[in-house]
């Protein structure tokens, strides 16, 4: 009858609809696939630790690769690959292995593997950005089964710091490293797509355990703006600098997001060329350093996420800082005087002049960060007040670095990454020989300072040493530091548990 | 008269006044300008529109009136400046190919293909990078990339008005080849040439303001409306005021360019304008296809 | 056909000079992609011997002949930067960008002919006025602002559309929205719609404004005004006159938006996250990456000459009265 029909139609209907609803809810509590989408500012370039030479690669091959080491979060060396390590004397090292690790297709590392690794990048054909960094290196060599001692050319106390370096298999026949990298890490490598993503998964035969994260995708928006409004719109998981002041400002102030702010371990500084005819005079250098309105720079125009350097002296570096080592300060009135006293008068032109010599020479820094670019029109803006004929030159990268390297500049704006050790920052730039003194600074006391530095073991002894160096810097200024770099982080609550490291380093994501 | 012409040309019009306004400010900024593009205050950075500053101020605290008053110099002569080498030395081209015909005919055009396989902003920013930065440099590098429009519509307009009567009179009483190219032909395509120069000045404007963007532009503190445009967008979450006066008046501004070339294009062939079919005639597209 | 012969021929000396001229520029910009490879802790020694490994301290006629060779052998070499085969990095770009490029136009063509149609049937009115200060404005507009201003409305504050990158490649949602999955087909263009919008702006004011007149012109007609007097419904007369009139405009506008697309795409890339080879393109030239911009100055000079070559022959065929010039 039609009334029963209709009764067993509705009955169905229900049944269906209760079905439909366990079904969407059953849906929404299964998990899917844990995959975490990090925005990243540039796509990687090589995959290979030994070649890499951007910030998406150092991360990712951070979490592809292991090291014989790894910094933790206050950058000490923590064991990875290397379970204990001894220094029989002060040109020997010698690091005993663990034996779980694998690579991702299933070979165990070796001793061999290590000693292949360090080999090759010592290999001057091959071209690695950090080469120097192992230099002083003479020979690494498998030892017994489970050991490999590395023999030095010189005492160099900094090698610890720098032995994260991804471990490759020795024998990957054609497979290319620099796009298909194959290492024993949390993640192993899944896929690329160049331009917009790298896709790694979680291995599940890693030696500390399985990570809980599955997925991690990292996803390229140069755009450091466009960046954080994918954040904001739901597309990224965790974004980290560069970042534009205004966007991590308003972040900060977003409940929805977790903030996590970190001394860095970079810096911006002014560097003079201490062979131009005006540049050369220390007392007009210090002059300049008095007129650039460090506080007003940082505050405003890096909007407080970096922090006033006083001295070439890094924070981050604990044992080798101390805050009482500090530049001169931002006084117009004292550089004023300052110059004047020099003998510096104004000419006709208004332009400050001494023996027939203007004071006049040109601000110079790179289009990619606008920071710096700004960076650059306030403190020409402060000098032009003064007298001095201050003139701005942008252009890009590639051009910038080639004039600097070459010696044609005369004030430069840039800065020095992943100081992990004073030695990074002081000794290739700031002595007389150096391959990265571009200003061709000398001074024979700050040499020997810096040799001390490197090549004993102690750190108070090493620290006091890079001390005595920072403060004949603060007082000749070859370099003028602007500011230590902040590291900005944000993340989205599916992120809870995440520790980020100063570098941005996110093996913090390898939590089992 | 005028309530008439504006009835029967709005575009002209207004165009005309809205050029006109911009020409002057940009030629007499240093009177209008309430205060100087250097001064700096950055207590006051980013300000609303207020009594002190009626259009705000830019990331300095510099006042935005004076910057963007400034910058209309700095911006319209690198603009007027590009379309005019482009227009110039792209009409030379045209014509000369047009009424040569034949193996020149057969080269320049290459050229001009060549030029055209360019992606045009690389070829911009390759330029800007060898001839080095700066206002001059950058509306010759903007020349470099615009002048092919102008060749081809030159080129198009000689083909076809060559064989007009007056044109084969002149060649008949033995007129040399630069003066029919000047003196008869030149006048008789400008219409349409003058069409694209003017439309071409929004285009050039708005390519600086692109290059600003990359960082490729004017040095600073060199007042631009594409520099003050790419630095406001960096605060338009914040401070929307930057971008947006900048924004509007490039806007604006080119909207003038615009509707000028409009008009004159009525002005000029009031037909062309509503016939699409004649292949030179077509309205003046900065990079057109053919 | 012996126009389409002519024209291919005269595609061989376009890219010989393309290619001659990227080279010469390329090799004449200021910078050394040796120095931005090892970073500015390079030393002078190391810069040395990669330019020797590279073969940039060949002088120039030779350079430029080892990559003719290698490019008659259809090798564009290898991205210094990347590691990887040139041909490939561009090939693998080479369908984002003409995704974007091909719905902008489409977004352009859309928009612009139904505003251009609906102005002119309602010429004198309101949406006649609201028209043309739309192609006004839609002209002037910056794309690069249109496209953050888009970001920020639709994005960040009303989270309808993605922010950022690619979706599912088209071709491949098509096929899986023809198997009945339209998720794919959502997804892509989600992705594709701001990006799209904002590319296809100035090309939607310009075709708006030409259809427009095409029509009023049409409208006005002899032809037109006897088939009404006729008693043939006007609707049916107008668009079949009138439209074919506009469609000639609209092919040409394809060609130019194509080129300005491809070339001009760039800004719009960046801001979006969109992985296609203005980016790729512009990546090149700030790191001196030099045999990845050759390869894609000259894809973009053969894909461009291509699809002017389409244009045209697509013009004449729909104009009658354009013959072989």
């Amino acid at each position: 009858m039609k009334g029963e029909r209709v009764g067993r139609w509705l009955a169905a209907a229900r049944v269906l609809a209760l079905v439909a609803v366990v079904l969407i809810v059953a849906s929404g509590l299964a998990e899917g696939p844990r995959a975490v989408r990090i925005g990243t500012d540039v796509d990687a370039q090589s995959l290979d630790p030994r070649l890499q030479r951007d910030t998406t690669a150092y991360r990712l091959n951070n979490l592809i690769y292991d090291g014989l080491i790894q910094l933790d979060e206050n950058l000490t060396p923590r064991p990875d690959l290397a379970l204990s390590w001894r220094q029989p004397d002060e040109k020997t090292w010698v690091f005993t292995m663990r034996r779980d690790a694998r690579f991702h297709d299933g070979r165990p590392v070796t001793p061999d593997d290590v000693v292949f690794t360090f080999k090759t990048i010592l290999d001057p054909a091959l071209n690695a950005r950090f080469r120097s960094l192992y230099e002083p290196i003479e020979t690494v060599e498998a030892v017994g089964g489970d050991q490999i001692r590395f023999t030095l050319k010189t005492p160099y106390a900094p090698l610890l710091n720098y032995l994260d370096l991804g471990i490759v298999p020795k024998d990957v026949g054609a497979r290319d490293l620099n796009a298909n990298p194959l290492g024993s890490g949390p993640f192993r490598f899944s896929r690329w797509e160049r331009g917009g993503r790298i896709v790694l998964t979680a291995n599940d035969g890693y030696f500390a355990g399985r990570p809980a994260i599955d997925e991690i995708d990292m996803i390229v928006v140069p755009d450091n703006t466009a960046r954080a409004q994918a954040l904001e719109a739901g597309d990224l998981d965790l974004i980290m600098s560069p970042l534009s002041p205004q966007d991590v400002s308003r972040l900060a102030a977003d409940r929805r997001f977790r903030h996590v702010h970190l001394p860095g371990i970079s810096i911006t500084y002014f560097n003079f060329n201490c062979r131009h005819p005006v540049l050369s005079d220390p007392t007009v250098r210090r002059a300049v350093a008095m007129l650039i309105d460090q506080n007003t720079i940082v505050q405003q125009i890096y909007g407080g996420i970096d922090v006033p350097a006083t001295s070439l002296l890094i924070p981050s570096l604990r044992w080798s800082y101390t805050p009482e080592i500090r530049q001169p300060a931002y006084d117009v009135d004292g550089a004023r005087g300052l110059l004047a006293e020099a003998g510096w008068k104004p000419g006709a032109d208004g332009v400050l002049a001494k023996n027939g010599q203007r004071l006049s020479f040109t601000l110079a820094t790179h289009a990619e960060d606008s920071n710096r670019i700004q960076t650059i029109e306030l403190s020409q803006n402060t000098l032009n007040q003064v007298g001095i004929d201050a003139k701005a030159s942008v252009t890009d990268w590639p051009a910038f670095i080639g004039s600097v390297q070459t010696g044609n500049y005369d004030l430069a704006l840039l800065g020095w990454t992943i100081l992990v050790d004073p030695d990074r920052a002081m000794y290739g730039q700031l002595t007389s020989s150096g391959s990265l003194n571009f200003g061709r600074y000398a001074n024979p006391q700050v040499d020997a300072l810096l040799a001390r530095g490197r090549a004993v073991g102690d750190l108070a002894a090493r620290a006091e040493a890079y001390q005595a160096a920072a403060r004949i810097i603060a007082e000749e200024l070859p370099y003028y530091v602007l500011s230590y770099a902040g590291f900005d982080a944000f993340t989205t609550s599916r992120l809870s548990g995440f520790a980020a490291d100063a570098r941005g380093f996110l093996r913090g994501l390898a939590a089992p | 008269m005028s309530v008439r012409a504006l009835q029967r040309n709005p575009s002209l019009c207004c165009g005309g006044l809205l050029v006109s306004a911009v020409l002057f400010v940009a030629i007499f900024h240093g009177w209008l300008a309430p205060y100087t593009p250097e001064q700096m205050d950055m207590t006051r950075r980013l300000a609303p529109p207020g009594a002190a500053h009626w259009l705000g101020t830019d990331n300095f605290g510099r006042d935005l009136a004076t910057r963007l008053a400034w910058g209309a110099e700095v911006s319209l002569s690198i603009a007027l400046g590009a379309t005019a080498a482009a227009a110039i030395i792209g009409t030379g081209v045209g014509l000369l190919c047009g009424y040569c015909r034949g193996a020149v005919d057969l080269v320049l055009m290459r050229i001009v293909d060549i030029v055209l396989g360019f992606p045009s902003l690389i070829l911009v920013m390759a330029l800007v990078a060898v001839l080095g930065p700066g206002p001059r440099n950058l509306a010759v590098a903007l020349a470099a990339v615009y002048w092919t429009q102008y060749a081809r519509v030159a080129r198009a307009a000689a083909l076809s008005e060559r064989e007009r009567d007056y044109v084969l009179a002149a060649e008949a009483i033995g007129v040399s080849t630069l003066r029919i190219l000047f003196r008869h032909l030149l006048p008789n395509i400008a219409g349409p040439l003058l069409v694209l120069a003017t439309l071409g000045v929004g285009v050039a404007i708005v390519s600086e303001s692109g290059l600003s963007f990359l960082g490729l532009g004017v040095q600073p503190p060199t007042p631009s409306w594409g520099w003050t445009l790419a630095y406001g967008l960096r605060y338009l979450r914040s401070d929307p005021w930057m971008s947006t006066a900048a924004g509007l008046t490039i806007m604006i501004t080119v909207a003038g360019f615009n509707l000028l070339g409009d008009g004159l294009r009525d002005l000029l062939d009031p037909r062309a304008a509503a016939a699409p079919t004649g292949r030179w005639r077509l309205p003046g597209l900065q990079r057109p296809a053919f | 056909m012996r126009y389409l012969l002519t024209r291919l021929g005269l595609f061989v000396p376009m890219l010989a000079g393309v290619v001659s001229v990227v080279f010469l520029l390329v090799h004449l910009i200021p910078g050394d992609p040796a120095r931005v490879l090892l970073g500015e802790d390079a030393s002078p020694q190391a810069v040395a011997q990669l330019r020797h490994n590279l073969g940039l301290d060949l002088p120039l006629p030779s350079q430029f002949l080892r990559y003719l060779g290698h490019l008659l052998h259809g090798d564009l070499g290898v991205s210094m930067f990347q590691n990887a085969p040139v041909l490939d990095l561009v090939l693998a770009r080479l369908p984002a960008t003409l995704e974007l490029a091909a719905f902008a136009i489409v977004v352009s063509v859309c928009l612009g002919v139904s505003l251009g149609c609906a102005a002119a049937v309602f010429h004198g009115s309101a949406l006649d006025l609201l028209c043309l200060v739309f192609a006004q404005l839609g002209i002037s507009v910056t794309v690069f602002w249109l496209g953050i201003l888009l970001m920020l409305a639709f994005s960040v504050e009303l989270h309808w559309l993605p922010a950022i990158g690619r979706g599912v490649p088209l071709s491949s949602a098509f096929a899986a929205a023809l198997e009945g999955r339209p998720a794919a087909l959502f997804d892509s263009l989600a992705h594709l719609a701001m990006p799209a919008v904002a590319l296809g702006m100035q090309g939607a004011a310009i075709i708006c404004r030409l259809v427009r007149s095409g029509m009023l012109e049409a409208l006005a007609s002899d032809y037109v005004r006897t088939a009404r007097a006729k008693g043939v419904h006007p609707f049916a007369v107008t668009f079949r006159h009138a439209l074919r009139n506009a469609l000639l405009p609209a092919v040409t506008m394809i060609g130019w938006q194509f080129g300005n697309l491809l070339g001009g795409a760039v800004l719009t890339e960046g801001i979006f996250g969109w992985p296609g080879l203005g980016q790729l393109a512009v990546g090149a030239f700030s790191q001196r990456d030099l045999p990845l911009m050759q390869g894609i100055v000259l894809t973009f000079a053969l894909v461009f000459g291509l699809v002017t070559l389409a244009t045209d022959l697509a013009y004449g065929l729909i104009d009658p009265r354009i013959g072989s010039r």
